[in-house]
């Protein structure tokens, strides 16, 4: 089996056909994938809920493989959240089911005629679908949802795609779940509102066998060998073989607390008084105590096993994680210092298809207008259940943190692009500020994670308090992500891959082996650098100017304590970090896509 | 002189004893020599041999800074998250 059909979904005429990977797309997968089907095929002023959109899900280039750490699938589409291109991309199971079913990209198009009407797309091992109507499945969480369809499925394992309340609602603050080895809902395509393209399509889940076996390789022996390698240096590397598994990505919340840029309350101070609270020292604890699952891989292949699940005290199933991003979110963000009160806010995010991030900062804005208090975890759970009923502020918070901070008249909103910040104060942590800034998927710290060499010291070091060299880190590391994204490669492999070079080697000598294509360094970076001169041009069909490319004026004006700092790039740097683009769209013939 | 230290993560049993910190079970008050590098202050608390994140009063901060008296030391094994 090769990854080498599209499979069309149109909800329209609720038609499923299964065609040939056209030669133009042929050389991308993944995040690369997603771009150039939207960028060919979406105007850049479509409505994002309206039927000439199209929702993209493509697993990487090593989906359905053995490479280690490869399963991560990419969810595309203009985002109704930023208004702008969006590719989210998520872990679990799916990436190899697509894969080995031999579909490059599922896309789904249209609207359907009869409004209110739900579907489940099934698919089989040879990669046909059929669409089913569905409509018992309005309403439910994410997690009912994937319990329906297993259920159904009875022995058959499957992996799920599902859409929760939020979604189906055509929330902006919306994400897309994927199930993890156990068939829980639990990893997210979160970012940018794409639950709602899948809600106005009218799909409600996705449901494919697992299948079996790996993909086809050009050379199977040579790729084996450069797996090896790969997974040789993923654990030899002290944060992906050590610090990761052990402790889960939570385990950063001291980190960045300790270097002072650690957003909390709404990005009003760099430290958080009740941080032992919420801690990945704290959650070890109590996961080891409760008899909690205290690391797995997100899918089959990952060898770094930062996954955890959180358990109540009774030690039943939570949630997963909490990730550091939700911990932070809907912890700290919010001033609420307990890790029960933030699995809860998590596992009722998740449920309910809710992004984490964009809710913690639109709940940390909708306390600070005085609507809630700092701190109100109740309050906050009842806010956010408000999002699933329908019913008070719940619609305007599902509307996302700019929403929430323009109706409240508050003037501290941490958006660029409309989309909210992460874990990081820009401040303090000068480099993930370039990053918010010039990404073309709005604020997203995973576009070109400076955190490596402004706090972690990997990759090298670029003082974080200051604004020289952020640019070029910045920079170099989106181009990388870009590749690592089409690769379908897990975003922490980034920390070997800066310190090692033979897992650097690594990642072109499997994408040879298994192609036939050879790959190298060049290519690599040449891949990344094609990626987002699609996602800028397209931004800027859709409207997007280098106005769009700064931080919010508060971060240029109110210092944050502990080291009173304020955000000193300059526009000029922040305007550099796209200087290849024109030269990339020449070489590839490409300009800013048509209007409709 | 006396500092504050904190261990975090694996780091967390070399903590020595002394008077909790104002990180509670995390971080101890603990009395130094006068001159003492933050390098000379892991080896004598033998922690492992691998790379380390040091913050100094909320700076990164190399094994050769020498440490003052009043100042908060934190200190992680090789650990990351997003």
């Amino acid at each position: 089996m090769a990854m080498d059909s599209i499979l069309r979904v149109d909800m329209s005429d609720l038609s499923v056909r299964k065609e040939p990977l056209p030669a133009k797309w042929a050389k991308y997968a993944g995040r690369a994938l997603t771009d150039a089907v939207v960028f060919d095929e979406v105007p850049p002023n479509a409505d994002p809920l309206g039927p000439d959109n199209k929702l993209v899900v493509a697993p990487g280039l090593f989906g359905g493989t053995t490479a280690p750490n490869g399963g991560r699938i990419s969810f595309g589409a203009k985002s109704p959240l930023t208004g702008g291109i969006k590719e989210s991309n998520a872990g679990g199971q799916m990436s190899h089911a697509l894969a080995r079913a031999g579909i490059a990209a599922l896309i789904v198009q249209g609207a359907p005629a009869v409004k209110g009407a739900l579907y489940v797309l099934k698919l089989d091992e040879s990669g046909n679908g059929s669409l089913m109507r569905a409509d018992e499945l309005a309403g439910l969480g994410n997690y009912d949802t994937a319990a329906a369809l297993l259920a159904k499925a009875g022995d058959e394992k499957i992996v799920t795609i599902t859409n929760g309340p939020a979604g189906e609602k055509l929330l902006k603050a919306s994400g897309i779940a994927v199930s993890d080895v156990k068939g829980l809902p639990n990893r997210f395509a979160g970012r940018g509102g794409l639950g709602a393209v899948m809600g106005s399509k009218g799909l409600k889940a996705v449901v494919a066998p697992l299948g079996r076996g790996g993909l086809e390789h050009a050379d199977k022996d040579a790729f084996n060998v450069a797996v090896k390698k790969f997974a040789t240096a993923l654990k030899a590397h002290p944060v992906s073989g050590q610090g990761l598994p052990t402790y889960g990505t939570n385990v950063l919340v001291n980190v960045i607390n300790e270097a002072g840029g650690f957003p909390t309350r709404n990005f009003s101070d760099g430290r958080f008084d009740l941080v032992e609270g919420i801690s990945g020292e704290t959650m070890h604890e109590i996961g080891e105590a409760r008899g909690a699952d205290m690391g797995h891989g997100c899918h089959t292949g990952c060898v770094i096993r930062c996954s955890r699940y959180y358990n109540d005290v009774d030690g039943n199933y939570v949630t997963k994680g909490p990730e550091y991003e939700s911990a932070w979110s809907l912890g700290a963000n919010c001033g609420i210092g307990d890790m029960d009160a933030v699995a809860q806010l998590d596992r009722a995010c998740s449920d309910l298809g809710l992004d984490t991030m964009e809710m913690g900062c639109a709940l940390a804005v909708y306390m600070e207008a005085g609507k809630l208090e700092f701190g109100d975890s109740d309050g906050a759970l009842a806010a956010l259940k408000s999002i699933g009923s329908g019913t008070g502020d719940g619609p305007l918070l599902g509307s996302g943190t700019e929403a929430v901070g323009r109706a409240f008249g508050v003037s501290r909103i941490p958006v660029v692009k409309h989309q909210a910040l992460a874990a990081y104060d820009p401040r303090p942590i000068q480099g993930i500020g370039v990053t918010y800034a010039t990404s073309t998927q709005g604020a997203d710290h995973t576009a070109g994670y400076s955190i490596t060499a402004n706090v972690l010291g990997v990759g090298g070091t670029v003082d974080p308090l200051k604004s020289e060299g952020q640019a070029a880190l910045s920079q170099g590391l989106q181009i990388a992500t870009a590749m690592l994204d089409s690769f379908g490669l897990c975003i922490f492999v980034a920390f070997p891959v800066l310190d090692i070079p033979e897992a650097f080697q690594a990642i072109y000598e499997m994408a040879s082996a298994h192609t036939g294509v050879p790959w190298d360094t060049d290519m690599l970076m040449k891949l990344g650098r094609e990626t987002l001169t699609m996602e800028r041009l397209y931004n800027e069909g859709a409207g997007f100017t280098a106005a769009d490319d700064r931080l919010p004026q508060f971060f240029l004006d109110e210092k944050l304590p502990p080291h009173d700092a304020v955000f000193t790039v300059s526009d000029a740097e922040l305007d550099s970090v796209h200087d290849f683009v024109a030269a990339t769209a020449a070489d590839m013939g490409i300009s800013v896509p048509k209007l409709a | 002189m006396r500092i504050e230290l904190a261990l975090y993560a694996s780091l967390q049993g070399y903590l020595p004893e002394g008077p909790p910190g104002s990180s509670g079970k995390r971080s101890r008050i603990v009395e130094l020599p006068d001159t003492i590098t933050v390098g000379e202050l892991a080896a004598r608390l033998k922690l492992p041999d691998q790379p380390r994140i040091s913050f100094m009063d909320g700076r990164a901060v190399t094994d050769h800074v020498a440490l003052h008296d009043g100042t908060r030391l934190a200190i992680f094994p090789p650990v990351a998250g997003g």
